[in-house]
């Protein structure tokens, strides 16, 4: 019996040596630094955002028609709530991430090692993912959100005004941080290879996006105009933006793991399910745009979109598609482009707002470099085309319209851009054929998860109740009048 | 046992009852519990003793005596004992069979003997020679039960339901996976069949799934060795089953299904928790405990016995296709392979919505030039044009066992090879099982048991299962009603082998000859589980036994895909190298005791501890440089690795008590603690502990309490209480840590997306259950009755949370979900002739209700598995049961009926209760002959009450493949339902549906969930079988021992409205087999086999 209280004995101490080290996970580090996190995260933020240009921008802006008669068809502005999940999971996914690049970075930062750069990207990021969610679906988490880690799992919804003007405050911040920065380890950044005077110009020229977005809206409108002034004419050498196409922010895919595009492994006949539409391709066509054999397949000989919005059961022709040379394409990694910087310059010169160049100037040099970065030239018959051929008497609306057809086309695969720019101006002007729902108007947002009703039901509750039906035709803060 | 039962019945039961001890088992802290369960005993007592005074009363002496014979063949019986109602012995036969005795007048006496019914014989007359026939017993009522820890006790005292199947019932009519044959026989069993190919995977549920989230399964014991977590462990590769996955899963089996049937003596099936709470560890699921067969000790040398399967296997059962129109889309009235003189080409097209067979021409695909044929041929049909691409399967088993021994060692050798080839073309494996198992006596205090087994499984090609290019059911969906099978047997265009595949018709699916020949998974399986241990009896009384068991496998595995292939256009190749491992040693001290003559007790004391370590090393290569060589050196690119190491251990402690009083009282009371590192953090280890959970269980052999009518002859009450605890298998939930990503130059990481929870608990199932077991009419009518119910909660969750707060997910203990249930268990004897035909019955039934009770404090509901294409899922929602589906359904008007618009019906846009995709109930008829040599037997059962998803059925009526999309073609129809009238109120449908394509997809294409389930109600001729065996006499003859031949068949008929081909499926996804969803299931197949076993 002794023998028994010692085994007795001998189990009972030592039941759980050893359990911490055997509970402690060897597939995953307990260690990182803020270049651990950039590339994947933008990675994913970027494979995310193409997926939804591709089967949500593409159709509500008529790149493309996914053909059929199901409900759910998004371009009769039919979305399956369902739909919403995707982006507002992705987004505040990688903000996690982003978010965690400041904390480890201003946790190192010191005299022997300067990570103002990581920080400064960090607040880009941050700018850029958030103005996408609160753009996409109004009001949404932001000061409390990402913080599960501190237990806060369910974050209260801040009013798009406040999400916006705290973004300026982090693009100021970053202006600042990306001055002081060095440049930051090349393999850990996709996008610029490490180079933190271009992360500041993308940051600045972001600055102005986000700024012409709410330059409507009559409560910050004068702090817009001012402040888009101050960017461009004022304090060009203190807020530098992107001054050409190679500082462009693209994430080129360079078809090497793990930089493919998420289209690449993509069954052929999933890609070309979808049809071009005829809004996208018949302008290229009428142009001459060089950009097109690119784009659109041809059909029986020529490229011929299909109508959107038509009505149930009278489906069009299935016609071209887009090639699927595509779904390897570099350059849809496209976060903000140097031809957009134009457009948006080209647009705050026509309202007045800025002065150091003339409208058409920016207006011609974002169409140049719109077709440079596809690398092609735009010819002289293209730019002398009567319908580019700008002129100052032009009303402000045949401006827009001059510089949102092209910016359209700057746009492509651009997330959910001009869909914003869409909802924002009215500009391109869209057909509306005879099958769309939302009484025929352009879906103002998505609206949220249907999950966060059940998980973060309070807010939720108090959100819509602030903002509006929690449907796609309630228009957000900068969108209402 | 025996000894002690014997001296309970020699002693008298006057006096004394006083039962004055208690037992103090300080460690478990648990003697209170101890104190009530004997406090029952003493009140139950004191009843019985106040009955049979009161059946004393009698006074004339009577003088007996005479013989007991066996009633079949006429031998005496020697040491049959000779009982008044209070356990008086009144006499034992002699080795003649002689017995005498004095009796008063009108005493029952009960003849009692090991192996024969009791006899209850009155005596009211003396008798100098009263013979007494004996019928031996078919229903074993003492027969010995191996329980948990495997240990072995008689079926009459234990407090719980157990079910035991002989090894013979799962050899004489083999399937490929064994378990397979435990349908139908054991009440109360759920056993959900992956069905993917010819190694596919089973899960054993019993009693229902309990948590929402964790394993359901049965606990698996092989020689109280647990093997879920070591070669039990599912190993399917690929992910998910529905299209848009890179890969989708490949069942590579278990080791469940490679334990070879021929060395399995019995499987004795413990359902609740009150019979597992040993093994406390996932003892909440209950626990399948298979003993393999040990030497028996020979007469003369060494025994030989060679046994010999084949089995051949087709497909039973095949949907509805249609043959009357082809190729095309919406309602196309031409066809055109490419663009021709006839119109634009219609051979891209998926669909079926086409021409009409009427013996026109078109211009179509020619075979030979894998092109456009230069002249029109004549439009017609294939006729079963798909099925005809399924082989017979086929199964050859072959097993040779010696075995033998002297009184002290025993030893068995079994080697058994398995060769397959499945139903679809170059699938298939070979297995080759050795065996050695040794029992040894050295002394009489040292017993040593060794047993050894080795397997290795190989297979060149085991098949895809589910909705993806890469499988074969996928194009079977897919495949053209106006094309030959034939077209498709040259896969390579000529002159471009490994480079280009040929395939006629739409680019989504593969060329199903490519599949099948170049598309390979590959596996090679060694397993190795083996378990020593060691006796020692210090006194009769008390023992110690010491065991280890290992348990480990290495597994390489292969995925290669060509060039061509539509999700790999450049090929791939992929490898997995996997190494499991399960160590587990554990010691038990018994001790037995008794403590007065009516009163036996016995404890156990034990412990363990197992340590699990699991190894996957997979690389994989994505695209190749050279076309049709699969090496990781032809990789095109940065070989992409994937490495997964896991490993944790649980310590344990554990007693159990056992206390008889006379022979009809028991009780025995358990106790366990575990300590799992699953609950560690890397900081912490101050939840590791397990609280001790305990099961109580009672049983009462009434019919040996009280004087029962004469027709019942057995009649016991069971009863048993208990808390089982667990930690969940699934280590590092407790901190939070980076994801690598190795292919980011320079090191990458990402934030994980649950956040864990450093505080988690263990989780918890408290079950009762209580059951009598009865048998009537000399044991020729027997009934067993079970119910129960159990509550599982504080699971362990993945709670999803809104993606704002930074994670998707979060661990909590929360939820809880109930089963209560009956099991009932009926055998019968309606014929029995001595010498001639005797006809038993056996009949199962089952029902479970499951209720989730509650879920975490933010979700009211929980989505428990995922639709195709996110088309509704199986949620959990409180009130609702964990089996439910949900899905987008009709639109229907106040009454009930369906609305249509424009002649086309309307689906809800919400997710709608659809149904439940668990069955209500089962049962189960077995029916068995045995006349002479000849042996049959007939088993049939049935499920019913629930209903599934059919995407097969669903895609194939979008492409106008079955035959429920024939009416309408092209005239159009009018649904029965009823319609919005421009004032509001519903009037019937009145409009034609003209696009008849898009009224069937509305009805049953894949968005309706409602209009694409249906029922899996079925019966099943599952079994049925002839055996000849042999006489002693007859098989000398032949030089042998003994000799058996049979024939079975199983899967004979299935009676269902199931619209694929087997409404009892499961789809795989990753490793878990989920229910309700049909994926693209394989065909199911009738099986046809002889058995020959012979003996030398």
């Amino acid at each position: 019996m002794k023998a028994l209280l010692v085994v007795f004995i001998g189990v009972s101490v030592s039941c759980k040596k050893g359990f911490k080290e055997l509970n402690t996970n060897p597939n995953t580090s307990e260690h990182v630094l803020p270049q651990n996190l950039l590339a994947p995260a933008l990675v994913e933020t970027v494979s995310a955002n193409m997926r939804r240009s591709q089967n949500l921008t593409n159709e509500l802006m008529q790149v493309t028609v996914n053909m059929g008669d199901t409900d759910g068809k998004i371009f009769r502005y039919d979305i399956r709530k369902n739909v919403a999940d995707y982006l507002w999971n992705s987004w505040y996914r990688q903000l996690t991430n982003f978010k965690d690049i400041y904390t480890f970075a201003e946790e190192i930062n010191s005299s022997d090692e300067n990570t103002k750069g990581y920080m400064g990207i960090s607040l880009v990021c941050q700018s850029w993912v958030y103005s996408m969610l609160t753009d996409t679906y109004g009001d949404v988490p932001y000061f409390n959100s990402n913080k599960a880690k501190e237990g806060i799992m369910m974050p209260a919804f801040d009013k798009q005004k406040d999400i916006y003007l705290d973004i300026f405050d982090k693009l100021e911040q970053a202006n600042q941080l990306l001055k002081e920065g060095t440049n930051i380890l090349a393999t850990s950044d996709p996008v610029y290879g490490g180079n933190v005077a271009n992360w500041r110009k993308f940051s600045n020229s972001l600055y102005l996006r986000l700024l012409l977005r709410v330059s409507a809206k009559g409560e910050v409108a004068e702090f817009a105009m001012a402040k888009i002034k101050e960017i461009v004419d004022e304090k060009p050498g203190e807020y530098p933006i992107i001054n050409s196409n190679a500082e462009s922010a693209i994430l080129r895919w360079t078809g090497v793991a793990p930089y493919n595009s998420p289209f690449a492994t993509w069954k052929p006949a999933d890609w070309y399910n979808p049809k071009t539409a005829s809004f996208f391709v018949d302008r290229l066509v009428d142009w001459g745009d060089p950009r097109l054999a690119k784009w659109v397949t041809l059909s029986e000989g020529e490229y011929a979109g299909v109508e959107s919005g038509y009505a149930e059961g009278t489906a069009p022709r299935a016609r071209s598609y887009m090639p699927t040379a595509l779904q390897s394409e570099p350059l849809l990694g496209n976060i903000m482009n140097f031809a957009e910087v134009q457009f948006i310059l080209a647009e705050a010169a026509s309202r007045e707002w800025i002065t150091a160049m003339i409208p058409s100037f920016y207006y011609q040099s974002g169409i140049t470099n719109a077709i440079a970065l596809w690398g092609f030239t735009a010819s002289p018959e293209y730019l002398n085309n009567g319908e580019f051929v700008w002129d100052d008497d032009y009303s402000l609306e045949q401006k827009l319209e001059m510089i949102h057809q092209q910016k359209y086309y700057a746009l492509f695969f651009t997330d959910v851009q001009s869909w914003l720019e869409y909802r924002r101006t009215g500009h391109p002007v869209l057909p509306k054929g005879a099958g769309l729902k939302n009484n025929k108007v352009m879906p103002a947002r998505l609206n949220y998860p249907i999950y966060v009703q059940a998980t973060n039901g309070d807010n939720y509750a108090k959100a819509v109740a602030a903002q509006g039906p929690d449907e796609i035709y309630t228009q957000v803060w900068w969108q209402k009048p | 046992m025996n000894i002690f039962l014997k001296k309970a019945q020699e002693s008298c039961c006057g006096a004394d009852t006083e039962l004055k001890f208690e037992v103090h088992v300080p460690i478990f802290g648990y003697y209170k519990c101890f104190k009530i369960s004997f406090l029952v005993f003493f009140i139950l007592s004191l009843i019985v003793l106040n009955l049979e005074v009161s059946a004393q009363n009698k006074d004339e002496t009577l003088s007996v005596q005479g013989y007991v014979v066996d009633a079949s063949t006429q031998q005496p019986l020697v040491g049959v004992r000779i009982e008044d109602i209070q356990k008086k012995t009144l006499s034992v036969t002699d080795v003649k069979g002689f017995y005498s005795l004095k009796v008063k007048k009108g005493t029952r006496g009960f003849f009692r003997f090991i192996g024969y019914e009791v006899l209850s014989y009155q005596f009211n007359d003396a008798s100098a020679n009263l013979v007494i026939s004996m019928i031996p017993s078919t229903t074993e009522i003492d027969e010995v039960v191996v329980t948990a820890l495997g240990i072995e006790r008689q079926e009459k005292t234990l407090g719980y339901s157990t079910t035991t199947v002989k090894g013979e019932d799962l050899t004489d009519a083999l399937s490929n996976n064994w378990t397979d044959a435990l349908s139908g026989k054991v009440a109360g069993l759920n056993l959900v069949r992956s069905n993917a190919g010819p190694t596919g995977s089973n899960s054993i549920i019993l009693r229902g799934e309990k948590d929402l989230q964790g394993d359901n399964e049965a606990l698996i014991v092989v020689d109280g060795v647990i093997i879920n977590g070591g070669s039990g462990r599912a190993t399917a590769s690929g992910s998910n089953n529905y299209a848009g996955a890179d890969e989708t899963p490949v069942d590579y089996g278990t080791g469940l299904n490679d334990i070879n049937p021929e060395d399995i003596e019995s499987v004795t099936v413990l359902k609740g928790p009150g019979a597992a709470a040993l093994y406390g560890y996932r003892g909440a699921n209950g626990a399948i405990m298979i003993t393999t067969k040990s030497g028996r000790p020979n007469q003369k040398g060494i025994g030989i016995t060679v046994n010999s399967n084949t089995s051949i296997e087709a497909v039973n059962r095949w949907p509805d296709i249609q043959y009357e129109y082809g190729q095309g889309l919406d309602g196309a009235d031409y066809y055109s392979f490419g663009n021709t003189v006839d119109g634009t080409s219609t051979r891209s097209t998926s669909s079926a919505w086409g021409p009409k067979f009427e013996g026109q021409y078109f211009f179509q695909y020619d075979p030979v030039t894998h092109t456009q044929a230069k002249e029109r041929t004549p439009w017609v049909p294939y006729e079963g044009n798909t099925r005809a691409f399924f082989d017979v399967g086929k199964t050859f088993t072959n097993t040779v066992t010696l075995d033998g021994g002297s009184e002290r060692t025993r030893a068995r050798f079994s080697a058994t090879n398995v060769t397959n080839s499945w139903i679809i073309p170059n699938t298939g494996y070979d297995r080759n099982t050795v065996a050695l198992s040794l029992n040894s006596k050295p002394t009489s205090k040292i017993e040593v048991i060794a047993k050894v087994n080795y397997t290795n499984k190989k297979s060149d090609n085991l098949p895809s299962s589910g909705y993806n290019n890469q499988t074969i059911m996928y194009w079977n969906i897919f495949w053209q009603p106006n094309a030959s099978l034939d077209w498709l047997k040259e896969y390579w265009i000529p002159g471009q082998e490994n480079r280009k595949a040929s395939y006629p018709y739409s680019s989504q699916p593969d060329n199903p000859y490519l599949i099948a020949y170049e598309m390979l998974n590959k596996g090679n399986r060694h397993g190795m589980t083996g378990n020593v241990s060691a006796k020692y009896l210090f006194t009769p009384d008390l023992s110690v036994t010491v065991r280890t068991a290992m348990d480990f496998s290495y597994d390489h595995r292969s995925q290669q895909r060509p060039y061509d292939t539509e999700r790999f256009k450049k090929g791939m190749y992929r490898t997995q190298n996997i190494f499991s491992q399960e160590l587990n040693s554990d010691f038990m001290i018994q001790y037995k005791r008794e403590i007065s003559p009516d009163f036996k007790m016995s404890a156990s004391l034990g412990g363990s501890s197992q340590r699990n370590n699991y190894i996957k090393d997979e690389l994989r290569a994505d695209s190749l440089l050279y076309p049709g060589v699969f090496t990781l050196a032809n990789s095109a690119g940065v070989l992409n690795p994937l490495p997964y190491r896991a490993s944790r251990a649980i310590n344990s402690f554990y007693g159990l008590v056992t206390a008889g009083y006379r022979d009809y009282l028991f009780a025995d009371f358990s106790a366990r603690q575990d300590w799992s590192s699953v609950l560690a953090s890397p900081t912490s280890d101050a939840n590791v502990a397990i609280p001790i959970y305990s099961s109580l269980n009672l049983s009462a052999v009434i019919s040996e309490m009280f004087v029962m009518p004469k027709n019942i002859n057995y009649l016991k009450w069971r009863g048993s209480v208990a808390k089982v605890g667990s930690g969940s298998s699934t280590p590092y939930r407790t901190s939070l840590t980076y994801t690598p990503n190795p292919l980011y130059p320079g090191g990458a990481l990402s934030n994980p997306t649950v956040l864990p929870n450093e505080g988690l608990l263990p989780l918890s199932t408290i079950s009762y259950e209580t059951g009598i077991d009865i048998q009537f009419f000399r044991n020729r009518l027997g009934l067993d009755v079970t119910y129960y119910d159990g509550k599982t909660y504080d699971q362990i969750l993945e709670t999803t949370v809104d993606w704002a707060s930074g994670m998707g997910k979060a661990v909590v203990n929360a939820g809880m979900v109930q089963n209560k249930g009956v099991e009932i268990a009926l055998n019968g004897t309606p014929i029995k002739v001595n010498k001639g035909l005797t006809w038993s019955i056996n009949a199962t039934f089952s029902a479970n209700k499951n209720t989730v009770v509650e879920l975490t404090d933010s979700l009211s509901q929980l989505m428990l598995q995922n639709g195709p294409g996110s088309r509704g899922g199986v949620m959990a929602t409180i009130g609702g049961s964990m089996g439910d589906l949900y899905g987008r359904g009709y639109v229907r008007s106040p009454d009930g009926q369906v609305v249509y618009e424009n002649g086309y019906p309307l689906i809800s846009n919400d997710l709608m209760y659809i149904g439940n995709t668990t069955p209500r109930w089962k049962a189960s008829l077995m029916n068995q002959f045995k006349y002479k040599q000849f042996a049959m037997n007939f088993l049939f059962d049935a499920q019913f009450g629930a209903v599934a998803y059919s995407l097969t059925q669903a895609v194939m009526t979008e492409q106008g493949k079955t035959k429920n999309t024939l009416p309408g073609r092209y005239n159009g129809l009018i649904g029965k339902g009823v319609m919005l009238a421009p004032d509001g109120s519903y009037i019937p449908n009145t409009v034609i549906a003209e696009d008849i394509w898009t009224y069937h997809n509305a009805h049953s294409g894949r968005d309706n969930i409602e209009g694409s389930t249906y029922s899996t109600d079925f019966i099943k001729f599952r079994e049925a079988k002839i055996d000849y065996t042999l006489t002693a006499a007859q098989a000398k003859r032949l030089g042998l021992q003994r000799a058996k031949i049979g024939v079975y068949g199983r899967n004979l008929l299935i009676f269902s409205d199931w619209p694929a081909f087997d409404p009892e499926f499961g789809a795989l996804s990753g490793t878990e087999i989920l229910k309700g969803y049909e994926i693209a299931q394989f065909p199911s197949t009738r099986t046809f086999g002889i058995n020959l076993t012979v003996g030398f």
